[in-house]
């Protein structure tokens, strides 16, 4: 079967063993994973845990140690410009171009990317009305919010249709509306038939967004599958996400511990 | 709180400011590794390169102060020099109006970021008096610019009471200077109220395009006129003197009341009898006058900065788009467009886009001054403009900063990056031959083929151009973060290139004395540097 960016069972994210050294530091660990058309893949972790590695790495930022990524057959190391025209990345911290406006950025991104001006005229127009970006759209993107800074990221993420989409923590500093459509519109890129990988460490975004869900600890995907797949993996067999992680990185007991500790120590005061 | 406890704590908000408007310049800083990063070492990097980052300022303002002096005391040069005429008069004008232009523009570069309440929002945290949060902020305001404003007046009055041995005449120097400082500042701070309130209210207006151009050309008239510095002692000092005192005409007493020459006609009228009362009497009504703008801009200064330090410096509203229309072009042009968008909105990069008026004004001033446009002449203008045409590709990179990370993201290879650069800084070049061949159609050239000089030498700044940029990438990718604050390198490298040929001219006509292969030697040369340029160009 195939969809509108290619054969339905072929993968448009894959990685194979993939390693990340960064001198002493293993920063990910035979990390196998695999993203097929129209799938929303949550990557699920604590901070550290290698998730923004993971997607750097599949973007060709950062060179795997050893293993490989593909993404659209590509490889990134061989073929990084053919990765990239196949990608739309939103960064954990929006990066753009501060003394330009999202006007100014936008044309550079559709330049830049060789688009079509039409197409691309109808879609940031809808785009930037959904987000209500009058006030802002020609306005230095230094003097936006984070929202709005985000804002302008994810529809330059957008702005080519890519096959594949790499969104880290893409909801940081949205407000609900916005969050919604982002949400909305990730379901509707995977519903053409593209890929996305969505890395978080909120549970409820990937309970609601994520069709499967990868649990990313210390540089290694401990547990993949579907919500009810991962909580048939824990011993209870039931409860939310937050509590089927941590149940799974065995930090149940840690988190108590420290919260008994904190306790103490807040309350210390007012006992005396 | 006591004022020094102030000023001690005003160093907080100062660095802060000083570190944002190094990071607005230097955004290159943090471009990293070019996803050859490790986090350890990349945190102990950036702490090192902050405290470098710190410390260059702390240099940069120091250099700044020691230039200031020499630009004050440089018009009183020919007093010492046996320049015609008693100068004293021109002299100070003269001082006090180039130490203004300088130290506003030096203060417009410092200021913008101090329009910015985050630079004083960590103070605001605090449990602080309000008074003592304003003074801390005025404190930390008064550092920006603190060495060269008392350097400058330091070295005016000692000048002045060296000269003159008159105690009126060295106090009235003394309130001159401090309100020439006075001025100074609050010109830059409401420049920079400007500038900050167009950035923040955005918008396309050709109004917001019209003053980007102004401040560029100021920059441009400053940098020209640092290049007249030198021909102040010997020629400006003497000739204004005449004018100011010399002829004797109403409009030349009237000239006392025009600020620069106000002071400098008192102070002379204090120690002389060369100028006529009424002129002096005309001199002081305007003084008083200025005495009060002095108080009101200084007081106008203190208000803004208070209002800054409460988070109300700048209050506008957004120019809300009337459409959401994205204009295409190809990746070559959109990456031009791009460059000159970002560079051209930075207080801090957008003045490097003066040099081209500055180039222009020394070829023509250099060969204007000779009857007969020798070789020496032309290689020598065109390898020293060649030279300004290299600070551009800097400000270039400079004003990418973080937003490389971005670009790192598109597919996009590193050639991209280095040819819009390279063709910006090179098309800067390009009035030098142009002016070269404007003068020659008035002057004869010692051989024709000089008029060809430039335009080889716009090759040899088009390859330097492509060298300066791929140092900074190399070193940026080999992960040596901390080396790109130095520019040095890359500006050696690229006067290098521009001189090779120069050099190989030269050398040719030395053993040859034939203008032809002279030139086709300095050719030779300029195309094999360009053909290496390409070819490195092509592995990117």
């Amino acid at each position: 079967m195939q969809t509108k960016f290619g054969s339905a069972s072929e993968p448009l994210i894959e990685t194979s063993a993939l390693t990340k050294r960064f001198g002493s530091v293993q920063a990910l660990t035979e990390l196998n994973l695999r993203v097929m058309p129209g799938e929303i893949y949550g990557l699920l972790g604590p901070n550290g845990a290698g998730k923004t590695t993971t997607i750097k790495t599949i973007l060709g930022l950062s060179e795997p140690t050893s293993g490989w990524v593909k993404v659209c057959s590509f490889d990134p190391v061989k073929s990084p410009i053919e990765v990239k025209s196949r990608i739309g990345y939103v960064a954990e911290n929006p990066i753009v171009y501060d003394s330009l406006s999202p006007r100014d950025f936008l044309e550079f991104v559709a330049s830049i990317r060789k688009t079509d001006q039409a197409a691309v005229n109808g879609l940031v127009g809808q785009l930037a009305s959904a987000f209500d970006m009058a006030s802002y759209f020609d306005s230095p993107i230094a003097t936006l919010s984070l929202g709005m800074k985000q804002k302008v990221a994810l529809i330059a993420s957008l702005i080519h249709q890519p096959p594949v989409l790499l969104l880290d923590e893409p909801l940081n500093g949205l407000d609900a509306k916005s969050s919604r459509i982002v949400k909305e519109l990730v379901s509707f890129h995977a519903q053409k038939g593209g890929a996305v990988l969505f890395s978080t460490h909120i549970m409820q975004v990937a309970e609601q967004v994520c069709t499967r869900i990868g649990i990313i600890y210390q540089g290694r995907v401990i547990a993949e599958g579907t919500l009810e797949e991962l909580r048939g993996k824990t011993e209870g067999g039931g409860g939310t996400l937050e509590e089927v992680f941590l149940k799974l990185t065995h930090e149940e007991d840690e988190v108590a511990d420290t919260m008994r500790m904190l306790r103490e120590a807040f309350f210390k005061n007012e006992a005396k | 709180m006591k004022p020094s406890e102030a000023w001690r704590l005003s160093r907080i908000p100062y660095r802060e400011m000083v570190y944002r408007s190094l990071a607005e310049e230097r955004g290159r800083m943090w471009w990293g590794a070019f996803g050859r990063n490790r986090p350890g070492k990349e945190a102990q990097d950036d702490l090192e390169l902050t405290k470098r980052a710190l410390r260059i300022a702390k240099f940069d303002k120091s250099v700044v102060a020691v230039f200031n002096v020499i630009v004050s005391l440089a018009p009183f040069a020919s007093l010492f020099l046996g320049g015609s005429g008693f100068g004293l008069t021109s002299a100070i004008s003269l001082s006090l109006a180039v130490t203004f232009g300088f130290t506003t523009l030096y203060a417009i570069q410092t200021l913008s970021s101090f329009m910015s309440p985050e630079s004083s929002a960590l103070l605001s945290t605090m449990p602080l008096e309000r008074d003592d949060f304003s003074l801390i902020t005025l404190f930390s305001f008064i550092r920006s610019f603190d060495y060269m404003v008392i350097g400058a007046i330091i070295s005016q009055v000692a000048l002045v009471a060296y000269l003159t041995a008159s105690p009126t005449a060295t106090l009235i120097m003394l309130l001159a200077s401090a309100m020439n400082a006075v001025f100074a500042v609050a010109v830059a701070l409401w420049f920079s109220r400007i500038f900050q309130r167009n950035m923040l209210r955005g918008g396309r207006s050709k109004a917001n395009t019209a003053l980007r151009l102004f401040f560029i050309l100021m920059w441009g008239l400053l940098l020209v006129g640092v290049g007249f510095l030198f021909s102040l002692p010997w020629y400006i000092v003497p000739n204004l003197q005449s004018t100011l005192l010399g002829a004797g005409h109403v409009w030349s007493s009237l000239l006392g009341l025009l600020y620069p020459f106000t002071s400098g006609i008192i102070i002379t009228g204090a120690v002389s009898s060369s100028v006529t009362f009424a002129t002096i009497l005309l001199a002081c009504a305007a003084m008083v006058g200025y005495g009060l703008l002095a108080v009101f801009a200084g007081k106008w200064s203190l208000g803004t900065v208070r209002r800054v330090s409460q988070g109300a410096g700048v209050n506008v509203a957004r120019v809300a788009a009337r459409d959401f229309s994205v204009k295409t072009r190809g990746p070559l042009l959109g990456y031009v467009y791009k460059d000159l968008k970002a560079a051209s909105r930075n207080p801090a990069t957008a003045f490097f886009f003066a040099l081209p008026v500055l180039e222009t004004v020394i070829i023509t001033l250099l060969d204007s001054n000779f009857g007969t446009l020798r070789t020496v002449l032309v290689l020598v203008g065109t390898s020293l403009g060649g030279v300004f045409a290299l600070f551009l590709p800097l400000a270039l990179l400079s004003a990418e900063g973080k937003g490389l990370e971005y670009t790192k993201t598109l597919p996009i290879s590193p050639r991209r990056i280095v040819v819009p650069k390279a063709l910006i800084a090179t098309a800067t070049y390009v009035p030098v031959p142009l002016a070269l061949a404007v003068i020659s159609l008035f002057k004869p050239l010692t051989s024709p083929a000089a008029i060809l000089i430039p335009v080889l030498t716009t090759l040899a700044v088009a390859s330097a151009s492509v060298f300066e940029i791929k140092l900074f990438l190399r070193t940026a990718a080999s992960g040596k973060i901390a080396s790109v604050i130095n520019d040095f390198e890359k500006l050696t490298v690229g006067m290098l290139i521009i001189l090779v040929p120069e050099v190989a001219y030269a050398a040719t006509f030395l053993a040859t004395f034939n203008h032809a292969f002279s030139l086709s030697a300095m050719g030779g040369a300029a195309l094999a540097e360009l053909a290496v340029a390409f070819y490195v160009l092509r592995r990117s």
